[in-house]
């Protein structure tokens, strides 16, 4: 398991069912306050939270609800970590093509907005496979 | 406090959805069906009105995006007024402001809509 003392953070662990987004959402925007971001950014952070554990949710569980997502808060010292874990089909940074909102916009569909919201509102992102599972992490740096 | 709870009125020509709380993966199905069931009656000029809404997810955008194609070929439209600044960063961010008309208040959009200015 990864150490769990330094840097600080805390971690959430919720079965994989959407009612507990907002549970989750919350959360993330008042760690980001914590961190020191300011309104506007926590609010964008607490967006790419929400797509993030969707996307394990709906995609790597196929939306069976008997599993967990283990979120990850980690408080460094000019960013905010937030790491995602499951156990779940993993998604490998290769296959991740994020659309071009311009095509969006001449020809609207449904989907594939989720991993373009977190590309635009996190600094950086990481798509690892660990031996325990699957792992997202998600960066964003204090301004 | 109920995550989303949707109202919907008939002003002149305009069908005025007012959602408010929070759409995303867990509540994007309430959200679809207010809009498939205004579609079915063939309400096709829908105004969402947005101040009440906290934040919109891609699951909840995405829901839009899978009728605007349907209500346009049918002489009508999905307009927004009254978003939250956030909201808006979210529409904005991912170029949405140029595919839909944006108000800032409902009563600009019902006016321009309904041909009333």
């Amino acid at each position: 398991m990864r150490a769990r003392f330094e840097p600080e953070s805390f971690r959430l662990v919720i079965p994989s069912q959407t009612r507990y987004l907002n549970l989750v959402t919350g959360l993330a925007k008042r760690a980001s306050m914590v961190a020191g971001m300011d309104d506007a950014t926590s609010a964008k952070i607490s967006i790419a939270v929400d797509e993030a554990v969707t996307n394990v949710i709906v995609h790597a569980y196929g939306g069976e609800a008997d599993h967990q997502v283990d979120i990850e808060l980690r408080f460094m010292a000019q960013s905010l970590e937030v790491h995602i874990c499951h156990n779940g089909r993993a998604i490998r940074e290769n296959e991740v093509v994020l659309p071009d909102p311009r095509e969006y916009v001449k020809h609207p569909r449904k989907g594939g907005l989720g991993l373009l919201l977190m590309s635009r509102f996190m600094d950086e992102i990481r798509f690892i496979e660990t031996g325990e599972g699957s792992e997202c992490c998600m960066i964003k740096h204090v301004v | 406090m109920t995550d989303l709870s949707i109202q919907v009125r008939q002003v002149d020509a305009v069908a005025v959805l007012r959602p408010e709380g929070f759409i995303n993966a867990h509540t994007v199905r309430q959200f679809e069906t207010a809009l498939e069931a205004l579609v079915q009656e063939g309400r096709y000029t829908i105004l969402l009105d947005c101040r009440a809404l906290n934040y919109i997810s891609s699951a909840g955008l995405g829901a839009i995006m899978g009728l605007i194609e349907t209500v346009r070929e049918h002489g009508g439209d999905i307009l927004l007024c009254s978003l939250q600044k956030n909201v808006f960063e979210i529409f904005d961010t991912l170029g949405f402001t140029q595919l839909y008309r944006v108000f800032a208040s409902e009563g600009e959009a019902l006016q321009r809509l309904n041909g009333k200015d």
